[in-house]
């Protein structure tokens, strides 16, 4: 496509190749090369700096719109790590600031998780669960090797005629059955394969439910202990 | 709203030393506005909510490139969630380009006049040398900044010829410059 005179283009001056960066009208190539320009050209700068207050005005075009609530946990999250785990604990009734054992006993904690473990396997993944009151502890090692996830109970039990339900909560996503723990203190669950791959900040939860389970898969009782899942 | 442009301005001189507190604060004050640039942009909810959490996390890494620059607060934090959307947008629709059918996953533009925000008197000098240009090429200003739209799609939406869009856009631009500076 050739130009015609009367529709051919002087080559823009930087003002107006500034306002066409600043609305985004040039060609990919030419918005970098611009881009770069801009890095050591204070005029240049000066330019798209006027460009963007000239075109300010239009913001007030942009309606205001409440995102929602679960958009501003996960953005802490994808920042500072666990954040909209909180976000879930504090949902479900859980005191927000779970305490993590000292550094001895969730050594010690580590050490007896991991026994059974074969020190040969894959990345390790770890999690701690306990409550607020601190009534029901235990300690999760997740083997990626063989996507084996060995739970020890070091503190605690089931109220009388519940069973401990657990649980995996991936972001925002709803819980997880993970099935009801045995009354022995150590069992190992293979992790589901959908888990396997955002094993990392997983979160592990540990609800009381009646015999058999919660009711359609949907926790119905109090959380009594949880925990990210890091690697270690 | 007693959140003011100086708390604004205040709240990212302190995300710029990494107070968490601050860019939750600040999250709170602009998320609606900033969410309202990425819906238009982007035209959808899913997209969008994607799109607001990067630019608040430009916004969480960069706060020290805002230092006084002249460019307000608000404006600043407008124009990263605008880029944001448009790099999307465009990522989107590149990916897209085989399919053959990117233009139906995306909404027409509105680019009739808009009665209403348009009333407020921050925007009422661009908005009085808008309409100070013909209709179609104020629209075609209006559709750049506001939905994201290049000089292709433009051209197909006013049904003219590429370089006779990018002509007028640039003398609507020129014109601009000039009407502002009154």
């Amino acid at each position: 496509m050739s130009d015609t005179p009367e529709q051919g283009d002087l080559p823009p001056d930087d003002s107006t190749l500034a306002a066409e960066y600043v609305l985004r009208l040039l060609p990919h190539d030419q918005e970098r090369a611009f881009a770069a320009r801009l890095a050591n050209d204070p005029a240049l700068t000066a330019e798209v700096a006027q460009w963007t207050t000239r075109l300010e005005g239009m913001n007030a075009e942009f309606t205001p719109v409440a995102p929602r609530a679960a958009v501003k946990a996960t953005l802490q999250s994808r920042l500072f790590g666990d954040a909209p785990r909180v976000a879930f604990w504090q949902r479900l009734g859980l005191w927000q600031g779970v305490s993590f054992a000292s550094l001895a006993v969730a050594g010690f904690m580590l050490w007896q998780g991991m026994q059974g473990v074969d020190p040969q396997s894959g990345p390790l993944y770890v999690s701690e669960l306990s409550g607020e009151n601190q009534e029901l502890r235990l300690l999760a090692v997740y083997d990626s090797s063989n996507a084996e996830l060995r739970l020890t109970r070091t503190d605690g039990s089931a109220p009388a005629n519940r069973v401990l339900e657990l649980w995996a909560i991936d972001g925002d996503n709803a819980p997880v059955s993970l099935g009801v723990l045995p009354d022995a203190a150590g069992s190992v669950i293979t992790l589901p394969p959908e888990f396997r791959a955002s094993i990392s900040g997983l979160v592990l939860a540990i609800t009381d439910e009646p015999p058999g389970g919660a009711p359609g898969g949907i926790p119905s009782g109090s959380v009594m202990a949880a925990g990210p899942v890091t690697e270690i | 709203m007693a959140t003011t442009l100086a708390d604004i301005e205040d709240m990212i001189a302190r995300i710029a030393l990494g107070d968490r507190r601050a860019f939750s604060d600040l999250y709170d004050a602009t998320s609606a506005k900033l969410f309202g640039t990425c819906l238009r942009v982007l035209k959808d909810k899913a997209v969008a909510e994607d799109v607001l959490q990067e630019a608040y996390m430009k916004v969480w890494r960069h706060a020290d490139r805002y230092a006084s620059n002249g460019i307000s607060p608000m404006t600043w934090l407008i124009t990263i969630a605008r880029n944001s959307a448009i790099d999307r947008l465009r990522r989107i629709r590149a990916a897209g380009e085989t399919g053959g059918a990117v233009d139906e996953n995306l909404p027409a533009s509105d680019l009739n006049p808009e009665q209403t925000a348009i009333a407020k008197s921050e925007a009422g000098r661009i908005a009085a040398c808008l309409n100070e240009l013909e209709p179609d090429r104020s629209n075609a200003v209006r559709g750049a900044y506001l939905d994201g739209l290049s000089y292709a799609d433009l051209a197909a939406q006013f049904n003219v010829p590429l370089n006779t869009m990018r002509t007028w856009l640039r003398r609507s631009l020129q014109s601009l410059r000039e009407c502002m500076a009154q």
